[in-house]
């Protein structure tokens, strides 16, 4: 007999569809996976065969040859686990081939028979739509928020063929909805920081990417984790794009089902380049990049990161995906991050001017890790200095995350309704009719070209950011005036080896 | 050999030995001529018995290092390479060899040169500082050079990144804007060899120096700018000046050591004061507390010196737009300590907008100037 039974694997962070084939012929009593499965997936053999007869299921002693197809795709991991064994038991006539038609089915079994959650049951679920999945309870808010049709769990393989032939499925405990909305740190906490504050309100209504620069225990971990709260709810598209990624990287999801707070991702200095963008020798995980999308990716001690890994973030934070191929397979994950990162500027720390202790050749070298190209990515570059007592000590905090995200929601509701996209993203070519300039503008912008303070480059960044600036402003400001460039000057603290040099 | 070396040449290639120290090469050099002394040093002459110099050989260790670097660097090889590079050797004895050089507890028996000798004739004051300096510290330095070389003083530097380099470019500054007034010169005073640049962010100024000025070193050409030389050159520095002025500081550092060695050699020391909390001026600040006498500006300086002060300083025409009546007080926060915008912000309780604007009109008519996010007041204060 033959059974042919839905179910999906997991390659980067989109799902494939699977047909698991099942033979049960003739021949000397064994068991065989074929269709190129991986090492834990050849392991399923074991796996089903003590679930079956621990469930007190009839196990088939004659030849089972089961076959993934397509043949020519890797399939890895365990989720093809609850397929075969579903599909053994089809094809021996355990069960009838009309219990599993449009179901597919997806999940590990344990050597008792029950059935276990896999990483991936998101992308998985979402790519087999025209099927009813059935996965383990702990999935189902995962597979019931991406999926369009119905879905059923089981406790155990038992319950499963229980459920299969009298075609009553267990109810699903939902879980006690609570609010996504854990607790997010605010921005009332941050005393002080004028100009911090204010870059990051800039970066959260622009899309900009912030460069914070400050000696040590100046709070740049503590303003960048505020950003989440700045930043409005992902939209849905973006919403399901990061839920696959971090269901793929099997990461904890809300109790929705769906991520809808933009994530926060702060991976340390000794991470990896594959740990960072994504890749892995045998199963393709997402990476930091990846899970960071909708979100922000915060890279803390930036120079302390390994330069390759740095160079390898330039072409996700141009394209929004970052593409990882090895010489198998290849795949596309979405990569579209603010980007927020914070370093010294130098050995020391530093502070006001006399301050810092470094001899320009340590500095230099400690500056030379970040290489040009990185540092013109980001849009702002804020100096944080330390709070003072006075600020520090003063009864009452700042204005709290709530008031600041109002002002952030309207200013990207002015970009978009504007440019069609955030003011981080105008293509040079629109600036002029997206961010016009007044006369003075456009004269202290000269200015600084012309003493070279400012590349052209530097000069679509200013003046992007300066629209940014103009769209925060109470009322809705057409043209860009000096006030405003005079400002976006401000936040391109000189960080470099060129641009100190020329201020001696 | 065609032409027989001059005393020069033997009294540059001793300098070069191995493990010569100031002490050792005067005492070789005070008792025989450097022909002489050098024929000693290498071992191919015996020293007088019981003089010092045979004593200084009875280290059979350095003895070997001496014969063995007199081999390598030979009196005809040294001088070659001082003739190449245009570098004038004097040694103790010459006329032409500073006295303050010679008379020194720790002389300076033979100094390499290049440039104008005749700077050590006329006034000389030092002005030096440290290398991690404030704008506000800057521009006092370039100040006081420019005023100084006005006076007709000449003013000794180590051309150490920071101060010592900002004293020497005030005298350039006026030498660019008037020859005719810029009466006084530069006088650079460096650890290594005159062909070792060091810093090397120095370069233009350090040819300027030798070219314009005069650059002085107690090391051959070659020599590494090796930390131990370092002291010896700010004792130099200390030695051939009249007074040492100290702009800035850290509680340690190189301009202390200049500081103490002019102290014990009863050269007046005079520091420019600067504000408490500023860690460039702690050092400074000490030598003040220590009776030093102040410097406010050159005029102080040129009081010490018994000098003219009543037209110290050329006229500056202030061609700077004074500032809008809405900008002084962002100007007057900087000029007191070094500000960020959101200091400015804060203080002044306006919004970062007017603040940026204030600081960019500010830096744009030039009163004042950023570094990494922080605003100082530069040039000479609004009057």
């Amino acid at each position: 007999m033959i059974a042919a039974i839905a179910s999906a694997t997991l390659l980067g962070a989109t799902g494939h569809p699977v047909t698991v084939e099942v033979h049960v012929g003739n021949g000397l009593p064994g068991f065989q996976i074929v269709g190129l499965p991986d090492e834990a997936c050849r392991e399923a053999r074991d796996r089903v065969r003590a679930a079956v007869l621990s469930s007190e299921l009839v196990w088939p002693n004659r030849r089972i040859t089961v076959n993934l197809a397509p043949s020519s795709m890797r399939k890895g991991g365990s989720g093809l686990d609850l397929a075969i064994a579903v599909g053994v038991l089809v094809a021996s006539d355990a069960l009838g081939t009309r219990c599993v038609e449009g179901l597919s089915f997806i999940g590990e079994l344990g050597l008792d028979g029950s059935l276990r959650s896999v990483p991936g049951v998101a992308p998985m679920v979402a790519c087999l739509s025209d099927h009813e999945a059935v996965v383990a309870p702990s999935s189902w808010n995962v597979a019931a928020a991406v999926a369009s049709k119905p879905v059923h769990i089981a406790d155990s393989l038992a319950q499963l063929v229980t459920a299969l032939r009298d075609g009553m499925w267990p109810d699903v405990r939902v879980p006690i909805l609570v609010a996504d909305d854990p607790f997010q740190p605010d921005l009332a906490d941050v005393r002080g920081q004028p100009e911090a504050r204010a870059a990051l309100e800039i970066a959260a209504a622009g899309g900009h990417h912030l460069l914070f620069v400050g000696p040590p225990g100046s709070g740049k971990t503590m303003l960048a984790q505020r950003m989440i709260g700045l930043l409005p709810p992902l939209d849905r598209a973006t919403a399901l794009e990061a839920t696959m990624v971090h269901s793929a990287a099997g990461g904890r999801l809300p109790p929705s089902g769906i991520i809808s707070i933009p994530p926060f991702r702060a991976p340390h200095h000794s991470s990896s380049m594959v740990s960072l963008v994504g890749g892995g020798s045998h199963n393709l995980r997402p990476g930091e990049i990846s899970l960071a999308h909708g979100g922000v990716l915060f890279l803390d001690e930036l120079g302390e990161f390994a330069s390759s890994v740095l160079d390898s973030l330039r072409q996700p934070l141009e394209e929004g995906v970052i593409r990882v191929a090895r010489a198998t397979w290849h795949a596309t994950m979405p990569a579209r991050f603010l980007f927020i990162a914070a370093t010294n500027p130098c050995p020391c720390g530093g502070g006001p001017p006399g301050a810092c202790e470094c001899d320009s050749t340590a500095t230099q070298r400690y500056l030379r890790r970040l290489s040009r190209p990185l540092l013109d990515r980001f849009d702002l570059r804020v100096g944080v200095k330390r709070t003072s007592a006075d600020d520090l000590m003063r009864p009452g905090g700042g204005e709290p995350s709530a008031v600041v995200r109002e002002r952030v929601t309207l200013a990207r509701e002015r970009s978009m309704r504007r440019n069609g996209v955030l003011n981080a993203a105008i293509e040079p070519a629109l600036l002029d009719a997206c961010a016009p300039l007044t006369d003075a503008a456009h004269n202290m912008l000269r200015v600084e070209l012309e003493a070279s303070r400012l590349t052209g480059r530097g000069y679509h960044r200013v003046r992007r950011v300066a629209r940014t600036i103009a769209d925060l402003a109470t009322d809705d400001v057409a043209v860009v005036d000096e006030s405003h460039v005079a400002l976006a000057l401000q936040f391109r603290v000189p960080l470099g080896i060129d641009t100190r040099r020329e201020a001696a | 050999m065609s032409t027989p070396l001059p005393h020069e040449a033997y009294a540059a290639a001793l300098a070069g030995l191995p493990r010569m120290t100031p002490l050792r090469l005067s005492v070789l050099l005070r008792h025989l001529a450097p022909d002489e002394a050098f024929a000693v040093a290498s071992g191919r002459d015996s020293a007088v018995a019981g003089s010092m110099v045979s004593k200084l050989l009875g280290d059979a260790e350095l003895r070997g290092m001496w014969a063995a670097g007199s081999r390598s660097g030979s009196p005809e090889a040294v001088w070659q390479r001082c003739e190449q590079l245009g570098i004038a050797v004097s040694f103790a004895g010459q006329a032409h060899h500073p006295v303050a050089a010679t008379t020194d507890p720790l002389p300076a028996s033979v100094l390499f040169s290049r440039g104008d000798r005749g700077l050590l004739e006329g006034r000389r004051v030092a002005v030096v500082g440290t290398r991690n300096a404030t704008m506000a510290g800057r521009s006092m330095a370039r100040e006081l050079g420019r005023g100084l070389a006005y006076s007709g003083v000449n003013v000794v530097s180590g051309l150490a990144r920071g101060i010592d380099a900002q004293a020497h470019r005030g005298v350039f500054v006026l030498c660019d804007e008037s020859p005719a007034a810029a009466r006084g010169g530069a006088i650079g005073v460096v650890a290594s060899g005159l062909d070792r640049v060091y810093p090397r962010e120095n370069r233009d100024l350090w040819e300027r120096v030798a070219t314009e000025g005069l650059l002085l070193s107690e090391s051959p050409p070659g020599a590494e700018p090796f930390a131990y030389r370092f002291p010896l050159r700010n004792r130099l520095v200390a030695g051939l000046s009249e007074i040492v002025v100290v702009v800035e500081s850290r509680e340690r550092g190189g301009s202390l050591i200049t500081a103490t060695l002019a102290a014990e050699r009863d050269i007046p020391v005079m520091a420019v004061p600067g504000i408490a909390s500023n860690r460039a001026a702690l050092g400074t600040n000490g030598l003040l507390r220590d009776g030093m006498p102040p410097v406010l500006d050159v005029a102080d300086v040129l009081l010490a010196l018994s000098l003219d002060h009543t037209r110290c300083t050329p006229a500056v025409y202030e061609h700077r737009a004074p500032p809008r009546p809405s900008d002084l007080a962002t100007y007057r926060a900087c000029r007191e300590q070094p500000q960020t915008i959101g200091d400015i912000a804060q203080h002044h309780d306006v919004n970062l907008l007017m603040a940026a604007m204030s600081l960019a009109r500010l830096e744009q008519t030039g009163w004042i100037a950023q570094v990494d996010g922080w605003y100082e007041a530069v040039g000479s204060p609004m009057r």
